[in-house]
């Protein structure tokens, strides 16, 4: 199996030598790669510690097959042959084989990772592989790191993962070498995304850099390594995200484009993000509903919305009211079953209660300030008042249901009714001059707020003033 | 594209309409006591949520809280056992609303929008917010209604007098 890799990359060793030196050089690394290849199987004793290895291999590959991809056009299609040939090779033994030795197989024909002196390359061929080798070493270190960090030592996505950003990086770093930064970009930014994605997506982002330059050829072995790296990252996905948080902390890459805190795969930082989405997006609505909808602050919003729900149930119960066949059946109701009414609203609760003219002080001091300021406004100019009354959210009643009511409440001795919400938003404000209430001016104006309304209590009729 | 909300307010209509008609026949309004005003009142302000969480039918959380509260409501009305049990609801309301600070944050709020909508206290603040956009949209169609209603009556009265 060795010498047939051997052969592929014989082939394209000539191509290789023109590039520049940072450049593989396959020839001698495929040397490297069958004496080391040996020492690094025997070398790790854990499981782990092979499916490392094995993934390490990928690093390699990946440079050297898309610096052959990236240079000269006309190589480009040699190149799709070794590429295929290497990719079809793993495809049909690694059918029997478990995942871990497949992805083995598949990276068999790379360049081993220098663990330490183990696997030192032979001295004549530094000089060439001094390039190549110094990435080595860096991922070496990064691996090394990421080891006695002790973050995920255990599981392979995580390494994998990992891998697949160092590799990314020192593929950018080769890219840009190379003069090609569109595809190390890309990469790269395919390598973070699939950071953040998670499993599958990293293994889709490796086999996207091999895909990169090659045909369909590939294709097969994409899908195929997919499936298999689907069914290995399930296996390891609990761990996974988890411990692929905490490799990105620890490493410090040189030029390496790291995965962003803010994509963290946590699982209840994601679920966490995605009810906030969800109750923005239905403030979003509720402004849309509510008038008044400037408010940028959430409390306040939401204290607008629920003025005007309040405001609204208002609305219903006094427009039922005056249901009740016209004007001259409101006006009892207005004195009796409207001081509940209003009553309730001023508390906040939307209940009805039986009890009748039940008052609290506080709001009758509230809306008898009101009632002369209007009454202020209304001696001085009539569009300043209501603009007043608008201000705070009241209109007024056509001028039939005013002094119908008005004339109402002269026969009952009624006290002021007044009501004012003090969060300006729903207002019903009654202000009831019997006959015998000297002092207020007598002006009956029945307001509910006009905001959705069209104005229509203002339609109705002009504003009923009427003096004693 | 068929606008649900029309079609929403023409079923409120007709709904809300026949219960009016209803009641009218049971009871000619031209009586003005006081009490018997309420009463009517009462059913009336009834009827049109009851039509209104109808029209809903069951699609809304809030109009099957509604529609269970009539429910429950009709049966337990012969002692107005409900009735006391709103009136201490409000006096409740009236202490919250005293202690009510800003330093809550959204919490006090929510409580408060879930008192006013109905069926609100089991939902999480984003199906409530969910249920609030269609309550209000709801409430809307209903004022209109309504007031569509009493603006053609006061014509017709002012037509008829």
């Amino acid at each position: 199996m060795h010498t047939e890799l051997l052969s592929i990359f014989s082939k394209s060793k000539p191509q290789s030598r023109k590039k520049k030196k940072e450049k593989l050089v396959p020839s001698s690394s495929i040397s490297f790669i069958i004496k080391s290849k040996k020492t690094l199987i025997m070398q790790p004793c854990s499981r782990e510690m092979q499916a490392m290895n094995s993934l390490l291999n990928p690093t390699q590959q990946i440079p050297l097959q898309d610096l052959q991809i990236n240079g000269n056009s006309h190589h480009h299609q040699q190149i799709h042959v070794p590429s295929s040939s290497q990719f079809q090779y793993p495809t049909p033994t690694s059918t029997t084989h478990h995942d871990d030795s497949f992805l083995e197989q598949i990276l068999s024909s790379t360049t081993s990772f220098p663990w330490s002196d183990e696997t030192g390359p032979p001295n004549p061929e530094d000089n060439n592989n001094a390039g190549f080798n110094y990435d080595e070493m860096v991922l070496a270190s990064k691996l090394r790191q990421h080891q006695i960090n002790g973050g995920a030592a255990g599981n392979p996505f995580s390494a994998m993962k990992m891998m697949l950003m160092m590799q990314q990086q020192q593929q950018q770093q080769q890219m840009m070498l190379a003069g090609r930064p569109t595809v190390a970009s890309a990469a790269a930014g395919g390598g973070i995304t699939t950071n953040h994605q998670g499993g599958e997506g990293s293994m889709q982002a490796l086999y996207n850099v091999f895909g990169d330059g090659s045909l369909h050829g590939t294709m097969q072995a994409k899908s195929f390594v997919g499936a298999n790296s689907a069914t290995e990252m399930t296996q390891s996905q609990g761990s996974g995200p988890t411990a692929g948080e905490a490799v990105t902390a620890p490493e410090k890459p040189k030029q390496r484009v790291r995965a962003r805190r803010g994509q963290a795969t946590d699982p209840h930082s994601i679920a966490e993000r995605l009810r906030r989405v969800r109750i923005a997006e239905r403030m979003k609505a509720l402004q849309e509903l509510v008038p008044n909808a400037n408010k940028t602050d959430k409390a306040s919003m939401l204290d607008e919305i629920i003025d005007y729900v309040k405001f609204l149930q208002l609305q219903v119960k006094v427009l039922s009211m005056s249901r009740l066949g016209g004007a001259a059946a409101v006006a009892p109701l207005v004195s009796e079953g409207g001081g509940d009414c209003i009553q309730t609203s001023a508390n906040g609760g939307s209940h009805p209660r039986n009890s009748n003219g039940d008052q609290t002080p506080s709001a009758n001091d509230r809306l008898t300030m009101t009632e002369h300021q209007v009454a202020k406004l209304m001696e001085e100019d009539m569009g300043s008042a209501m603009q007043y009354l608008q201000e705070k959210g009241l209109c007024l009643m056509p001028i039939s249901l005013a002094t119908a009511i008005s004339t109402a409440t002269s026969r009952s001795r009624n006290p002021m009714m007044n009501h004012e919400n003090p969060t300006n938003g729903s207002h019903l404000l009654i202000q009831s001059s019997g006959g015998d209430g000297p002092s207020s001016p007598s002006m009956s104006v029945l307001t509910v707020q006009s905001a959705t309304m069209g104005n229509g209590g203002l339609e109705g009729g002009a504003a009923s003033v009427s003096k004693p | 594209v068929k606008n649900p909300s029309s079609s929403l307010k023409s079923r409120f209509i007709t709904r809300f309409l026949g219960a009016l008609t209803k009641i009218n026949a049971e009871d000619p309004i031209s009586s003005p006591s006081p009490t018997r005003i309420l009463q009517l009142y009462r059913r009336i302000k009834v009827a049109s949520n009851k039509s209104m969480a109808y029209s809903v039918r069951s699609r809304r959380i809030w109009s099957r809280a509604m529609l269970s509260r009539f429910r429950s409501r009709r049966s337990a009305f012969s002692g107005r056992r409900s009735s006391v049990k709103t009136t201490n609801c409000t006096t409740i309301n009236v202490t919250i609303n005293e202690n009510k600070t800003a330093k809550g944050g959204l919490d006090m709020q929510t409580d408060e929008l879930r008192e006013l909508v109905p069926g609100g206290e089991a939902m999480d603040v984003c199906n409530l917010l969910d249920e609030t956009a269609h309550y209000i949209k709801c409430l809307t169609t209903q004022v209109q209604v309504m007031r569509k209603i009493v603006d053609f009556c006061h014509i017709s009265k002012k037509s008829s007098m």
